[in-house]
Parts: C-alpha cells; sequence; structure tokens
C-alpha cells in the first residue's frame, strides 16, 4: 500500500487479526500499530473475548477419555515433584505449623506428638471458623495434615531456614523425612519474583554446595500467606536445605545463586 | 476425591496453582474447559486424533507456562479457546484436504433451526443459544466470512476468493461482523457458563 493507513483501516484489521486471518503483510503492519495504540489494543482484547465465545457455538462433542489420560500421562513427572497444597491466607495454621520447632529440631515422638496436637487444635478451631466455607479452605487443611503426619514420623527433623538473614519477613521450615526421603517445605512472605524466575529448593548433603539436589521449584504466592510444598529429595543425616532462586520455569540443575534462605540440620 | 477440592476455586485460581504445578488443579480447569475445547477443535479438524492432539497441546501449554495468561487480557475460558482455535487452524492450513472437505458443510451448523438441537444437552444450552442468536442476526454475507475464517481457517484473501468478492470488502465484512457480535454478547451479558464433564 503507497499511502501510510488511516486509524479507521487499522480498526478494520482488528477483526482479522483476532480470527487469525489477516495476510502476512496486512498483520505485520497491525501488530506495529497494535504496539503503540491503547485503542486498538483495547479493541482487539474485547475482540478476543469474542473469538473465544464462538467457540460455544459448537454443538458439544465428549472428548475420549484417553485424551486426559494422555495429558496426565505427559504432566505425572512434574506433578509427582511439586504438587502444590495451598495454605490458609490467613496464615493461623502456617504460622502454627512453621513454629512447631525450633531451628535444627530433632522431633522425638513425644514432642511430635505434642506438635501434632497442636496443630490438630489449631486445625479445628480453625475448620469451626470455617465450617461455611468452600472446598478451597478444606484442600489446605488437608495439606497441613499431611505435614501433621510427617511431624509424626520419628524420623523426621525440622529445620528451620534462618542461618543466613533472608529477605525481609521471609520464613522456611522444612520438615523432612530421612525414611521416605520426602518432605514438606511450609514457606511465608518470599518476595516477588521477576518474569521467568523461580526459586528452587534444594538438599545439599553436608552442605556440599556441588552435590545440592533438586527439590522443588515453586513460584511464590502473589497474596500474602503460607504456602506448603511437598518435595522429594534423598535426605541423609547432615542434609541441608536452601533456597535459591532460578531461571523459569524449570529451575536449574545446580544452583546458580546463593541461597536466600538456608537451614542445617540439627547435628547428631 | 481430591477433584472436589478445586471445585470452588475460581479459574484464575486454579491457573495460579497450575503455574505451581498442580495437577489437580489442571485437571479441574480440563474438566471446565476441556470438553468445549475439545468440540472447537473437532469442528475445525474433523478428524478425532488430531483434535486430541491440538487440545493436549493446550492444555500441556498451559502446564508448561502457566504465567503467560494475563487476565488483564481475558478470562481463562478465552485464553484456552482462543489457544485451541489458533492451533487448530494452524493445523488445518498444513492438512489442505481437511480443508476441502471442510468447506463443503461450511455453514449447516448455523442454520436458523433451533429445534433440532433442542435436547442436546442442557448445561450449555443458554451459552450456545446466545452465541447462535448473534450470529443468526448477522447478514449472511457477514456470518459467512466470519465462520470461513474461524472454522475453515481460511485468510481474508482465501475468504474473497471462496466468496468472489474483492479483500476490501471481506475485512469490511469481518470488522462489521465481529462489531455486531461484540455488542449481542455484551447485550447478552458476559457470564461464563463453562462445560463441564458430567
Amino acid at each position: 500500500m503507497d499511502t501510510p493507513m488511516s486509524h479507521s483501516e487499522y480498526e478494520e484489521l482488528a477483526a482479522g487479526y483476532v480470527l487469525g486471518a489477516l495476510e502476512p503483510d496486512d498483520e505485520h503492519l497491525f501488530q506495529q500499530h497494535l504496539d503503540g495504540c491503547s485503542v486498538c489494543e483495547a479493541n482487539v482484547r474485547e475482540l478476543e473475548a469474542v473469538v473465544g465465545e464462538l467457540a460455544y457455538a459448537v454443538p458439544p462433542v465428549e472428548p475420549p477419555d484417553t485424551l486426559w489420560a494422555g495429558i496426565r500421562r505427559e504432566i505425572r513427572p512434574e506433578a509427582a515433584r511439586r504438587t502444590v497444597l495451598p495454605a490458609p491466607e490467613d496464615g493461623a495454621e502456617g504460622r502454627a505449623g512453621a513454629g512447631v520447632g525450633g531451628r535444627g529440631l530433632r522431633l522425638l515422638p513425644g514432642l511430635a506428638a505434642a506438635a501434632a496436637i497442636v496443630v490438630v487444635v489449631v486445625l479445628s478451631l480453625w475448620n469451626l471458623n470455617l465450617r461455611d466455607e468452600n472446598a478451597v479452605y478444606r484442600d489446605r487443611v488437608a495439606a497441613l495434615e499431611r505435614a501433621t503426619a510427617l511431624a509424626n514420623d520419628p524420623n523426621a527433623s525440622l529445620v528451620s531456614l534462618d542461618d543466613t538473614p533472608g529477605p525481609e519477613g521471609a520464613q522456611a521450615t522444612v520438615i523432612a523425612s530421612s525414611r521416605e526421603d520426602r518432605g514438606v517445605l511450609i514457606v511465608e512472605d518470599l518476595p516477588p519474583l521477576q518474569r521467568n524466575r523461580v526459586y528452587e529448593l534444594w538438599g545439599v548433603p553436608q552442605g556440599v554446595i556441588a552435590n545440592a539436589e533438586k527439590a522443588l521449584v515453586f513460584q511464590p504466592l502473589r497474596r500474602q500467606g503460607v504456602q506448603t510444598l511437598e518435595f522429594e529429595v534423598p535426605i541423609q543425616p547432615g542434609t541441608v536445605f536452601a533456597i535459591t532462586e532460578e531461571p523459569g520455569p524449570d529451575g536449574s540443575e545446580k544452583p546458580t545463586s546463593q541461597p536466600i534462605l538456608r537451614g542445617a540440620p540439627p547435628t547428631a | 476425591m481430591r477433584g472436589k477440592a478445586y471445585r470452588g476455586l475460581r479459574d484464575g485460581q486454579l491457573v495460579e496453582l497450575v503455574a505451581q504445578k498442580d495437577a489437580g488443579a489442571l485437571e479441574a480447569l480440563y474438566d471446565r474447559y476441556g470438553r468445549a475445547s475439545y468440540s472447537l477443535a473437532r469442528r475445525i479438524l474433523t478428524e478425532e486424533t488430531l483434535a486430541q492432539d491440538v487440545v493436549q497441546e493446550v492444555f500441556l501449554s498451559l502446564w508448561r507456562d502457566a504465567r503467560r495468561f494475563d487476565a488483564g487480557r481475558g478470562t481463562v475460558a478465552t485464553y484456552l479457546l482462543s489457544m485451541t482455535h489458533h492451533r487448530a487452524v494452524d493445523v488445518v492450513r498444513r492438512e489442505e484436504n481437511l480443508r476441502r472437505w471442510r468447506t463443503s458443510d461450511e455453514g449447516l451448523e448455523f442454520e436458523p433451526d433451533p429445534k433440532a438441537r433442542v435436547e442436546e444437552e442442557v448445561v450449555t444450552t443458554e451459552r450456545r443459544a446466545e452465541v447462535r442468536a448473534a450470529l443468526s442476526v448477522l447478514p449472511p454475507a457477514q456470518r459467512e466470512a466470519l465462520l470461513l475464517a474461524y472454522f475453515g481457517g481460511y485468510t481474508q484473501r482465501e475468504v474473497a476468493a471462496l466468496m468472489g468478492v474483492p479483500l476490501g470488502t471481506v475485512k469490511t465484512r469481518m470488522a462489521a461482523g465481529m462489531r455486531k457480535m461484540k455488542v449481542a454478547l455484551q447485550d447478552a451479558g458476559t457470564e461464563e457458563h463453562p462445560w463441564t464433564r458430567q
């Protein structure tokens, strides 16, 4: 086209753009215009919603069961390692969980039972408050009950990651079972990350960074609150836990930055 | 059952959990939109296997990079169904034989004959009726241009050739048609009616 396009001509291209029907040259022109035109950007957003709605015009067809099974099969390895169990927003249980023991405390069975009782009492009170709340909270109760069950494991250690001064307000505690090579990370108020960055929890045998093993990759909550996350990693006496910031979405195979939080287990 | 725990969550909350690799949240979103996504992919591609591949890619894409969803740009439903549409169109453009096959029955879906489909299912009837009503009031030439692009995956130039009109006319018809659809659907209400697995 020899003459510059008018704005109304650009507006006309918006429909073809959201339908994916523009010719390559028109698409290029419109994309360039779109980058600097808030009017067209808003228009495109509205038309994209129409495109989404058009899908509802189609008579529904039941997908075969194999479809979800195929998706499940693809995500299973990662999902098994990174199941996320959101904790309550008010943080009451999270604080109870995080404060069950001090740094590097080896849980004795009696203490573990006492801790479990505290958690259960808190959960009960919490449940009373939330008895009319929706399933979200029940799921969170289930998450903390898992943490409680792990805390009752006589082989479990409770490690507070406070060896180094971390970001203001950030707290993290690990309950780790060496018998089962798995654990729960309870973390609160980690700072938000830049795009394409993630947090990564490491199990570090004897604190030797070169031997660090990936335990968990996660994003912090966007709101205030406690996250409870399960992980699996080889755990031996002397395994140190550390959280670093890594490139997303899959994290790194070895730590590429200094830990923002780190905690050592109790000495034998 | 664990899946029940996700039912009370809004779509955006589920996406947030998916970003943290929560498989249950992804399954909950699949329960809500997998059927719609599959139905759309089947309509565009006709072939079951290709449609399955597209839907699988859509949900795996969400799994791999849920942060790409921007709540400021639209709903989760729009995001997933738009992605389904784009991917299905990509496939159909690679498979010329599919497109030719599709052309023969294009438009039949939207004949204003609602009685034939009344008893199909209950859950989605209302929303589908609204979208179909919005389509049915479009001038036929505008509707045809939209549907050839949307379900056939044709570019504007190809639509122009199929309809025997200049490219500029197709651009105008598509723009006018989409504008009218936007107004009609806004009038009908924008509440989401996700298709759910029974």
